[in-house]
């Protein structure tokens, strides 16, 4: 037997190894159905392990759950409409009239049958339709929410930048990095003033006890500018107010960073962009 | 314990009827839309296939999840079943299995490597049942008593990347990264443990 093969059965056996590995063993099974017997006596094993794990009782809310969703899903089932028998056709005249009843009859039943279909595959569109329309309605409210948010914070930042005339507001481009290609944002400021708005979007939710941690970078010497929070649509918005004015920073990152913040960034740097 | 034969069973009309009905029986019926066949095999193996989710997530949320879904499979599945291929229980535990690991790879994009120390990280609830099925329950316990024996004459080594493996669903490679040791080590000692595995559930006719 091919070395790798060999190497690759236990695995296969207990379901551990990589898409492209488990096709290379069932293309070699394929090949040699002889090589099953050995995958039956490893399967044997690995099918006894569940049975090592202690047993837990489920609730009853969650058979209850179950049963329910089993039960809306017969219902669906049993909800396609069946065709009531159709009329016994009048005896026929003779042989021609006879195979005329019958293809007409049997025209009527495939004509039938199709509309039938027709008005239950009508019937799905429109559910699915109403699912989608529910959904992209949901969608809309949440990006409304995002707006009136996003329309608070620049309102806050307004008040806080009242020297700064329109001209001179500059705005930066923050870049993901190879690590988060496809992150993007933009920086707002007057480069003298110490208020800016950061608005960043395709930065995915990080997994529970992580943040983003927002640095403005002097030199070699990054300083802290405070957490981001993003949405689940990756859209973060954070108003800066660092003790030095913006003109004296060189860049500006983002770091993935334990929840409570970090003194340095100790994770991945994710967005960066650099002031001149 | 007397298990129940089938003239307890005058009435089928409270699903108890099928207590006595092979696991390959129910599925069949199952494939049937016989949603009360698939709750005798809820009943039946939901205590279990709960067990391996918790074991493997550590999760009571995601076992949860991972349980429905499992038997959801079943009831829209069942039809695909082939009793030729393998026992009801294999393919069951199967579905649950690489459910929970799928959906606990999702979650930790990098495994850990914990290790069973044999103590329920959950609470779990251990008060019996009233709508298990009864027998099953008790050759469950049985099997349990068999598989934990089997598994501890292997050598901790083997038994651990077999548990790594089939609990972690962890690949050779990681395996081979966390716990240090060549890649081939890996594969003798995952080789070698189902060998020793399998000789000893024979020795105390394990059935599946």
């Amino acid at each position: 037997m091919d070395n790798l093969i060999e190497e690759l059965l236990p695995f296969y056996a207990l379901g551990a190894l990589t898409d492209e590995e488990r096709e290379l063993v069932e293309d070699y099974l394929g090949e040699h159905p002889e090589v099953r017997a050995q995958i039956k006596e490893m399967e044997f094993a690995a099918s006894a392990l569940p049975y090592s794990a202690p047993p837990v009782k489920p609730s009853d809310r969650l058979k209850k759950t179950l049963m329910e969703r089993i039960a809306a899903d017969q219902r669906a089932r049993s909800s396609v409409p069946v065709k009531d028998s159709l009329p016994r056709p009048a005896k026929p005249q003779n042989r021609f009239m006879g195979i005329l009843q019958f293809s007409f009859g049997a025209l009527s039943l495939v004509v039938a049958v199709m509309a039938i279909a027709l008005l239950y595959g009508l019937n799905r569109q429109v559910s699915q339709l109403q699912g989608e329309v529910a959904a992209l309605k949901s969608a809309l409210v949440a990006q409304a929410n995002r707006v009136e948010q996003l329309n608070q914070a620049f309102d806050e930042v307004n008040a806080n930048l009242p020297q700064a005339t329109p001209s001179a507001l500059t705005v930066f481009a923050i870049n993901g990095t190879e690590v988060q290609p496809d992150a993007h944002g933009q920086l707002m400021t007057d480069p003298n003033s110490h208020s800016a708005v950061l608005v960043v979007a395709g930065l995915p939710p990080l997994q529970a006890g992580m943040t983003y941690q927002i640095w403005l970078i002097e030199g070699d010497t990054p300083k802290s500018a405070g957490l981001l929070n993003v949405d689940d649509y990756g859209q973060g918005v954070s108003i800066l107010t660092p003790d030095q004015a913006f003109s004296s920073f060189d860049a500006l990152g983002i770091s993935i960073e334990p929840e409570e913040g970090s003194l340095l960034p100790t994770g991945d740097i994710v967005m960066l962009g650099q002031f001149n | 314990m007397r298990i129940k034969s089938k003239s307890d069973f005058p009435d089928s009309s409270d699903g108890s009827v099928h207590e006595e009905l092979s696991d390959e029986t129910l599925v069949a019926q199952v494939a049937r839309g016989d949603s009360s066949a698939l709750e005798a095999l809820y009943n039946r193996y939901s205590s279990t296939v709960l067990g391996i989710s918790v074991r493997i997530s550590g999760d009571q949320l995601i076992a949860e999840e991972v349980l429905q879904e499992t038997f959801w499979r079943v009831w829209r599945h069942a039809v695909t079943y082939q009793p030729q291929l393998g026992s009801f229980t294999a393919w069951l535990f199967r579905i649950a299995r690489n459910l929970v690991v799928d959906l606990h790879r999702k979650q930790n994009s990098r495994l850990q490597t914990i290790r069973y120390d044999g103590r329920d990280a959950l609470d779990i609830d251990q008060t019996p049942d009233p709508n298990a099925d009864v027998p099953e329950q008790v050759q469950s316990s049985f099997k349990q008593q068999k598989v934990r024996m089997a598994l501890a004459t292997l050598p901790e080594e083997q038994r651990q990347v077999i548990e790594m493996a089939y609990f972690f669903g962890m690949t050779r490679q990681e395996i081979a990264e966390a716990t240090g040791e060549a890649l081939g080590t890996i594969h003798t000692r995952a080789r070698l443990g189902l060998q020793k595995l399998r000789r000893e559930l024979e020795k105390q006719d394990f059935e599946e």
